[in-house]
């Protein structure tokens, strides 16, 4: 099937909303039979971690599209707040947890150092990061790698994302991948093996924004991050 | 412990809530419509109703208000539980607690069984 003009790309972008909305009723379904299997005794409880661990990310997904589909027809402008990105990441590496563990993954931190608020969509920012977390954790290359939340400063502003050994990850690999997107099954074939739509809904999400996701370096490790500006109005006080 | 009345048009996770629920040693009510949890409020006096604002006919808000309107009522405590993202929820939020009575909402996807059991067991001490 192919769409050509506005109106049947709208229609198709409504379609797959409802799709999106529709599919958190299945999804919710499996994460509450799962939880109830383990209270009742039905499920062994690490059947029901994976099980909660696929479905989590699953809706994880659907949400981040969602919202980022809410953010970028939003006819107003984004209500931008002051957000602290060392709690935030705090917040997404609670989220990423169970995932980096069922896929035997050391997940760390790197929040050290005094950074002021960013301007950011509290919401949006936390969906992205999960969403890049989740993409990143599910493509990572081998059991028992390190993957990296980590927030840091450069002259452009502060830089927050997640980090790995990724060999491959760079600049223009992300720019066809960028191309790519909805075009081709694989958009990303040096990351991931997938659609790697997780990637594409965090992109989308910093796009409504008014920021870019790109590739980063941190401590020699590289990875997809954005740079976001601190807030001026508590930057004075 | 506790009547509990369920409003969900979903049966199937209606059924694994009834479940959960009765595991935990409360009595459950299931309605799947506004209309049908009216009859049910009259028959059965829950002490606290957990509700899915989008319904088929007669929707959630619609159900708030007929319900609000009986005095008899008027101190069941009321927890939505919804598909409605929190982002979508903001602007209604302050309504539904203030004109509404709703104690406590939200979001299903993320409500695990256990949180909500947990609410229903603060609800109905408080």
């Amino acid at each position: 099937m192919q769409y050509t003009g506005a109106t049947h790309s709208e229609e198709a972008l409504r379609l797959l909303a409802s799709v999106a909305e529709q599919l958190k009723f299945p999804l919710t379904s499996i994460l509450r039979k799962a939880e109830l299997g383990t209270l009742t005794g039905d499920l062994s409880l690490v059947d029901a971690n994976a099980i909660q661990m696929h479905a989590n990310a699953a809706l994880t997904l659907v949400d981040s599209y969602l919202l980022g589909l809410q953010l970028l027809s939003s006819q107003q402008s984004l209500p931008l707040e002051p957000v602290s990105v060392s709690s935030l990441l705090v917040d997404v590496a609670h989220e990423l947890q169970a995932m980096a563990k069922q896929y035997d993954m050391k997940l760390e931190l790197h929040i050290g150092g005094k950074y002021e608020p960013v301007m950011a969509h509290r919401a949006g920012l936390r969906a992205a990061l999960v969403s890049l977390g989740y993409a990143l954790v599910e493509s990572y290359p081998h059991a028992g790698g390190h993957i990296r939340l980590a927030v840091h400063r450069t002259p452009h502003g502060i830089v927050t994302g997640v980090y790995g050994d990724y060999q491959q990850i760079n600049a223009a690999q992300w720019r066809t991948a960028l191309d790519l997107k909805g075009k081709a099954a694989q958009p990303f074939t040096a990351l991931t093996g997938n659609a790697g739509a997780g990637l594409f809904v965090a992109e989308a999400i910093l796009q409504a924004m008014e920021t870019r996701l790109r590739v980063s370096k941190y401590q020699k490790q590289k990875g997809l991050a954005t740079t976001l500006q601190p807030s001026q109005q508590l930057h004075f006080v | 412990m506790a009547n509990v009345l369920f409003i969900e048009p979903d049966k199937g996770l209606g059924g694994t809530y009834v479940q959960a629920f009765e595991h935990a040693g409360h009595t459950v009510h299931m309605a799947a419509t506004a209309e049908e949890a009216i009859m049910t409020v009259d028959e059965q006096r829950p002490d606290v109703v957990v509700m899915e604002l989008q319904l088929p006919g007669h929707n959630g808000v619609a159900f708030l208000h007929e319900f609000r309107s009986y005095n008899d009522w008027s101190d069941i405590p009321v927890i939505i539980n919804t598909y409605i993202t929190p982002a979508k929820m903001d602007q209604a939020r302050a309504a539904l607690k203030t004109d509404l009575g709703v104690t406590v909402i939200m979001y299903k996807p993320r409500t695990t069984l256990q949180r909500l059991i947990s609410t229903v067991n603060e609800q109905v001490r408080a």
